[in-house]
């Protein structure tokens, strides 16, 4: 009997918390069977909660007089009759999970069989995905508690039911979805329904999740003006100052002047050298400026060639964008999100 | 009327073909050296020139117009000056690097005639030209002077006639003037022969030349 409490305490306040969600328990009957479980009077929760079930009573509430008599039932080593209290409650409630840690061992291990003796599907999820059609896919997992011929179809909109996915399976099921009908093209914008379908013999399970799909235009590049990490070098630079100027001025005129020394006729005497001198004299001066000038911007090779595969770069890359961006006008960006549901399978 | 026709035609047709060209044109002052058959025969002179260059694509050409007045040096014996005009055309064609090949004539007269030698040759040569900054431009330029005829007879040996030059240009407002320098000296080796044997008779000029220019 202590050992029987124990375990029964654990579950008092998972019996408690029970109404997670808005709703709550009305039925009275109800209430004052879950009021003798939690004085641990199982035998007063037994008869009080089976009249519960006799009564009107609404899908949560049958729900919890179910769990309720499954807890009952595993707390008096009932683990048949739990099982089968069990099995109701995963019926009226397939997404139902006990939390491990707030419940019983026993009454896991009875939620748990019950969950092979039935077939229902679970945990049905659609991914919440972005992608542009054709090039990406939606996911989809549920949960199918015995092994079974699985259907899943898209229903709804201007579709009428459009099979998705045909296996054999058990347990966890992961399917991609492209969103694409059989002609390739992709599902128009609407609201639909994910339906599972599972089958075994004259058993059958089906659970659904609501999905919106959204159309939109998808992205386009926008054109470079530059690449990343390359940047326009100056295509002229300045030389560094020199004496060259200066140099091939006294050069010049050191050439013309002794060619004018040299090549004079002896049989006339010294040669003149005012003419040649003033001229000489006014390009070495014009030398000795340009050597003190800044000098000018010289083109530079290097630079322009770089530059010039540079813009080649970027218009190749450019051209290839503007390719891109035609063909991405023409596709389609699906947006997939689910829709909160409104109620379970059957 | 078709001569104003064929004249409008040309102006336009001329008009096209300058605009991938480039001239200028301007005067000079020149002032000279001159000596012939020795060293007492000597004058120096002054006088104006006027120089026209032009370019387009490869080829460009000079051609310059001075006279000069020579009067007899203080150091020969020389009494009477003269006048010496003279034509230069220069025709190039760029090689390579500085280099172009030059192909021209002179024609230099004396007045009065008897004077100095008026003389003509054609002349063959090559000039370097050098950028020694930004609108600075500086010119060596040397040749052979060919087929040498003077007024008062003789001749010059193959390689006895030749000419040097020196030439500088700066441009100024925006290359619209050219301030202008040129030297230029020419040697004939002449020798007349007057029944007796050859006789040295050699022809010397150095002119120098400073001036302005339009560019357009």
């Amino acid at each position: 009997m202590t050992r029987r409490s124990t375990w029964l305490l654990a579950a008092v306040p998972l019996l408690a918390s029970l109404p997670l969600s808005a709703q709550t328990v009305q039925n009275p009957t109800l209430r004052r069977a879950q009021q003798a479980f939690e004085n641990l009077d199982y035998r007063q929760a037994l008869t009080v909660g089976q009249a519960a079930l006799r009564e009107r009573l609404t899908g949560f509430e049958r729900a919890r007089a179910y769990e309720l008599l499954g807890f009952t039932y595993s707390g008096m080593d009932s683990i048949l009759k739990a099982v089968d209290a069990f099995k109701q409650v995963v019926l009226i409630e397939p997404e139902r999970e006990l939390d491990p840690n707030r419940t019983s061992p026993k009454a896991l291990s009875a939620f748990q069989v019950a969950l092979t003796q039935i077939l229902v599907v679970r945990q049905l999820r659609v991914d919440s995905v972005e992608f542009v059609g054709g090039q990406g896919a939606v996911g989809i997992r549920y949960t199918v508690t015995q092994p079974s011929r699985v259907v899943t179809r898209i229903t709804g909109g201007s579709l009428g039911r459009v099979r998705i996915d045909s296996i054999v399976a058990n347990g966890q099921v992961n399917i991609r979805w492209p969103a694409r009908l059989p002609s390739g093209d992709p599902v128009p914008a609407g609201n639909y329904n994910v339906v599972v379908e599972a089958t075994v013999g004259q058993n059958s399970f089906s659970g659904s999740q609501p999905i919106r799909i959204a159309h939109g235009r998808v992205d386009t590049l926008p054109h470079l003006t530059s690449l990343p990490g390359y940047t326009y070098l100056p295509e002229t630079e300045v030389p560094p100052k020199s004496w060259k100027p200066m140099g091939l001025a006294l050069v010049y005129t050191g050439v013309a002047l002794a060619g004018t020394s040299a090549l004079s006729n002896g049989e006339l005497g010294s040669t003149s050298l005012r003419e040649g001198g003033a001229i000489g004299a006014g390009i070495v001066v014009a030398g000795f400026i340009m050597t003190l000038r800044k000098p000018a911007p010289q083109p530079a090779r290097g630079n322009i060639l770089y530059n010039q595969l540079l813009r080649e770069q970027i218009a190749r890359r450019n051209s290839e964008i503007a390719q891109e961006n035609t063909r991405r006008r023409q596709q389609v960006a699906l947006s997939v999100v689910p829709v909160p549901r409104t109620g379970g399978g059957r | 009327m078709k001569t104003a026709a064929c004249a409008a035609l040309l102006a336009v047709v001329a008009a096209h073909a300058l605009t991938a060209q480039h001239v200028s044109i301007g005067p000079q002052i020149a002032f000279g050296d001159y000596k012939e058959v020795s060293s007492e025969l000597h004058y120096r002179g002054t006088g104006i020139a006027a120089k026209a260059t032009l370019q387009w694509k490869k080829f460009s050409g000079d051609i310059v117009l001075s006279k000069l007045k020579y009067k007899p040096s203080s150091d020969g014996t020389a009494t009477k000056e003269f006048d010496a005009s003279e034509v230069d055309v220069r025709l190039r064609y760029y090689v390579t690097g500085p280099v172009s090949a030059e192909l021209g004539f002179i024609r230099r007269k004396a007045d009065p005639e008897l004077e100095a030698q008026s003389v003509g040759a054609v002349t063959i040569g090559a000039r370097m030209e050098y950028l020694l900054g930004p609108g600075v431009r500086m010119a060596l330029s040397g040749g052979l002077l060919f087929g040498s005829k003077f007024s008062g007879g003789g001749s010059t040996g193959a390689l006895g006639a030749l000419q040097l030059g020196l030439g500088l240009t700066v441009d100024a407002l925006r290359g619209r003037v050219q301030a202008t320098g040129d030297y230029g000296f020419q040697r004939f080796s002449r020798e007349t022969d007057d029944g007796s044997g050859a006789l040295p008779a050699p022809i010397q000029q150095s002119v120098g030349r400073i001036g302005l220019a339009v560019a357009f």
